[in-house]
């Protein structure tokens, strides 16, 4: 092949992926760009820098509420998936029996159904029972969606840690109890923390499910986003909007430092 | 002894009962009830959210002969087909490269962020560069393409291109994740056979790849099939892709009982689709098999 080592090849090949990488991030950083720029219509090249809207960010009640929200929803999401999904991993990852394998379908099958269709059957559910539109059917909600990456997570991280250990404390008669708190979840810290961590942000930031179920009075950070796009361009909203990129970015780094990423996929 | 082993069988099913019971019954709980009771509304002869008697399958019969209801089904499966085929294509070499080359740990991280951060978030910087004040104005209006600000917003293409972009990181991953099992052995051994780049490519790599290009253009067609957020942001009213249809009737028209048939069509159709995707991979592997014997 005539391509095979020409140095013009290898150079488009680089340009390839610097533009990709670079098209990848580009939605985020022109948000970040805007949110320190003072000029209140969107324009390229920047006028100056300025922290005000952040200030008005800070000092807009909706989006400060609806911050407060999204973090706790996605801390009480977060904790229900690993506490149901950390002893179903450690189940499916440990035991080699007939039928195990549905029980993984059905825990990952959360990801195959559209976000629409588990937003409206909630809706409709939490109708029918009477919870109305809130925090318990968001909750719902949130901890199915969240439960797929916790699993998944952790049954690679059981994988890498050696049966011989649980074994060894039986064998010293550890009851089941002593071996689980004292053996299995310390040897597990760093995939329990990314399991936990990209549990959060995937509750954080979702919208799709969330704009079905939250209350008229109280949105989740993402819904009011959704909400305040479609009404108008401030640069307020770019402020927000940063200050999730930058807490999202953050926690993909410490996952990062703590597993190493391929662990989540 | 062997009282022992059975004693042992029992404890230790039921401490695997006791690990899987919650997480079981709390998935089958929250997705079988919604879903089943989804069915059932859908069934209802009414128009209404409230007031609900009776069975009739007039909702499923007006979603599949109306046309603006059908011809919306088939231009979204259209337009996931292409999203999902192009996203596959774009990923492949990135993908690749990322399991190969340097730089993998900087690359993850460009690629795991658009992924966590909020679908919101992307498309209000999608919004910030193709809008009439947008980025791509300025910059065309900067180099003198254009005299006055055009409007990128709005249209199809535009819609496809953000689903695309969106959605592409989890094509990028799952190839990704097969590229790094494959043994770079078997790539040597190809060309130690004089098999030339592109023959590994088609005959080695491709083969070897398809599970996780199956796995990922599952996700990405289910995502893209499904999706209402970016069409009703990005697109308008001009775009009516499916989802959006659905969101409508349920969040403004609150047709509920048509609402309800709407998106489980929508379901019967990503699933399905799925199917296929899983099919087409297992197909192959089988060929392989058959093959390597």
């Amino acid at each position: 092949m005539p391509w095979q080592s020409s140095k013009l090849a290898l150079l488009a090949w680089a340009l390839f992926q610097v533009i990709a990488y670079f098209v990848l991030a580009l939605p985020s950083l022109v948000i970040i760009g805007a949110s320190f720029d003072s000029s209140s219509v969107f324009s390229f090249p920047p006028h100056g820098l300025t922290l005000a809207w952040y200030a008005r960010a800070l000092a807009t009640p909706a989006f400060t509420a609806s911050f407060v929200l999204s973090v706790e929803l996605a801390t009480l999401a977060t904790a229900l998936s690993l506490l149901l999904g950390t002893p179903a991993a450690y189940a499916l990852q440990r035991y080699r029996l007939p039928g195990l394998q549905v029980v993984q379908t059905l825990l990952l099958s959360p990801i195959v159904i559209p976000a629409i269709v588990l937003g409206i059957g909630l809706l409709m559910f939490c109708n029918l029972v009477g919870l109305g539109q809130g925090l318990a059917g968001l909750l719902l909600g949130h901890f199915v969606i969240t439960l797929p990456y916790v699993i998944r997570t952790l049954i690679s991280s059981f994988s890498l840690f050696d049966v011989v250990l649980e074994e060894a404390a039986q064998s010293l008669r550890a009851t089941r109890f002593v071996v689980w708190f004292r053996v299995i979840i310390p040897s597990i810290v760093p995939g329990l923390l990314s399991a936990g961590i990209f549990a959060f942000v995937t509750s954080f930031g979702n919208v799709a499910l969330s704009i079905f179920l939250v209350s008229s009075d109280a949105a989740t950070l993402p819904v009011q986003m959704f909400l305040s796009v479609e009404h108008s361009s401030d640069p307020t909203l770019a402020a927000v909007a940063s200050v999730v990129i930058f807490i999202t970015g953050a926690v993909v780094l410490t996952v990062d430092r703590l597993a190493g990423l391929q662990r989540l996929v | 002894m062997k009282g022992f082993t059975t004693r042992f069988a029992w404890s230790r099913d039921l401490y695997l009962l006791g690990l899987l019971t919650p997480a079981v019954a709390a998935v089958t709980l929250i997705l079988s009830v919604p879903i089943v009771w989804l069915v059932r509304i859908s069934l209802y002869p009414q128009n209404l959210p409230y007031g609900l008697s009776g069975w009739s399958a007039a909702h499923y019969i007006k979603a599949l002969t109306d046309s603006l209801y059908f011809g919306s089904l088939a231009r979204t499966t259209l337009y996931s087909v292409i999203v999902t085929v192009g996203t596959a294509i774009v990923s492949f070499p990135l993908g690749y490269a990322a399991a190969r080359g340097r730089l993998r740990r900087w690359k993850m991280f460009f690629i795991v962020l658009p992924l966590a951060l909020s679908l919101v978030v992307n498309i209000f910087g999608w919004i910030m560069i193709l809008g009439q004040n947008g980025l791509l104005n300025s910059v065309l209006m900067g180099v003198h393409l254009l005299d006055q600000p055009k409007q990128f917003l709005f249209g199809v293409g535009t819609v496809l291109l953000v689903l695309g972009h969106t959605y592409v990181p989890f094509q990028i991953l799952s190839i990704m994740s097969v590229v790094t099992q494959i043994d770079p052995m078997l790539e040597e051994a190809s060309a130690s056979l004089r098999g030339n780049r592109w023959t590994t490519f088609r005959r080695v790599i491709i083969p070897l790849a398809r599970p996780g290009i199956a796995a990922g253009s599952t996700i990405v067609f289910i995502l893209t099939v499904s999706s209402f957020i970016i069409p009703e942001l990005i697109g308008g009213a001009s775009v009516q892709m499916y989802a959006v249809l659905v969101f409508q009737q349920m969040m403004t028209v609150l047709n509920w009982p048509f609402g309800a048939a709407l998106s489980l069509i929508l379901l019967a159709v990503a699933l399905g689709f799925a199917r296929l995707f899983q099919a087409a991979a297992r197909a192959n592997e089988e060929l392989n098999s058959a093959v390597a014997k």
